[in-house]
């Protein structure tokens, strides 16, 4: 004879399916150990009602529960962003940093031909022009003979 | 979902009724304070560890789908949070106990929230003391599952979805826990030693 025992204390519980049930009280009917397991079981269980009840929460709990939540509410975009996991901001921060990356290459390249457009009577200068990174020697031999170009007809 | 007039509330909250929200928290306020106080024994803890829920039940609400009872989704977020206060209290006492010369014995009624108080000793403290030895001494799964069943009335089907598992594994949990728990508690019961 097979016993019972989880479904005995699910029984007790009242958590068994129909045929389970029938099953289970079927065998408590020829079992005196299972039926004496079961009255053990529910007489220690029914002590467990005669606990104190449950103290009330104390004065002031729940004005106390919405101050806490007004904080919490508060503090809510600081936390939100506190709390971004750093693999959300990593690339985040990279692209940011690409993005000024680029945007202050183009300035530096709009303000330095700005710069030469102001000032083009510096360029009438060789060494100058070989300074600039992106002249061709070429040019800068153009310009190093400008006396000799100007003076042709 | 049908039926269930706090999944109601908790939709209307989610429409912005914030009074829905608070009839919710005037529902479930007290039982919520009892059962952190299985897990922690301290009433002002407790309190804390209610309101902790709550607070999280806030920021979930959005989330929440009509699918689940509210009672489930409600308990999920607080056996998770007592669970995890049960660990963070346990990594503390191993820290305490490392950090306690080994000639000096644990002063089991000296921690905090095991002594009884004048009101546990007036109104059946050796019982109540009882109960919380035995919770003590059940596996943290065990304790949660039992807590939810014995104290907070959930069925095996809701204690399941509460704990994220399967009801055959919530029969096994509060079966092993209930056979721990008829031992403990044999004296107290009718013919036993003890009648508080």
């Amino acid at each position: 004879m097979t016993h019972v025992g989880e479904e005995l204390t699910a029984l007790i519980d009242g958590a068994l399916a129909p045929a389970e049930r029938e099953r289970v009280e079927a065998h408590l009917a020829a079992c005196a150990g299972c039926r004496a397991a079961r009255d053990r079981t529910a007489a220690a269980l029914a002590a467990l009602d005669r606990l104190p009840a449950p103290p009330e929460p104390s004065p002031g709990f729940e004005q106390r529960f919405y101050a806490r939540l007004a904080r919490q509410r508060a503090d809510a975009p600081r936390g939100a962003l506190r709390r971004l996991p750093w693999r959300f901001l990593a690339p985040l921060a990279a692209a940011g940093a690409a993005a000024a990356l680029v945007v202050g290459v183009g300035l530096r390249e709009r303000h330095r031909q700005a710069f030469i457009a102001d000032h083009l009577d510096l360029f009438e200068s060789p060494e100058l022009v070989a300074s600039v990174g992106d002249v061709a020697p070429q040019d800068v031999e153009v310009v190093a003979h400008l006396d000799e170009l100007e003076g042709t007809p | 979902m049908v039926g269930d007039p706090d999944a109601e509330l908790l939709l209307a909250f989610q429409r912005g009724d914030a009074a829905a929200f608070r009839t919710l928290f005037e529902r479930h306020a007290r039982a919520m304070v009892a059962f952190c106080n299985h897990f922690v024994r301290n009433p002002a803890r407790a309190e804390e560890l209610a309101q902790d829920v709550f607070l999280k039940l806030h920021q979930a609400a959005p989330r929440y789908q009509p699918t689940a009872r509210f009672k489930t989704f409600l308990y999920r977020i607080a056996s998770n949070h007592c669970l995890n206060e049960l660990r963070r209290g346990e990594q503390a006492a191993r820290r305490d106990a490392r950090a306690r010369p080994d000639d000096e014995p644990e002063d089991l009624d000296a921690l905090p929230g095991s002594a009884p108080t004048p009101e546990q000793e007036a109104a059946g403290g050796a019982l109540a003391r009882a109960v919380e030895v035995l919770l003590d001494r059940l596996p943290e799964k065990q304790r949660v599952a039992f807590v939810l069943c014995r104290f907070q009335g959930l069925s095996y089907e809701e204690i399941a979805a509460a704990l994220d598992t399967s009801v055959p594994a919530v029969k096994s949990l509060i079966h092993r826990a209930t056979v721990t728990a008829a031992e403990a508690l044999a004296p107290f019961a009718p013919g036993g030693e003890v009648l508080s």
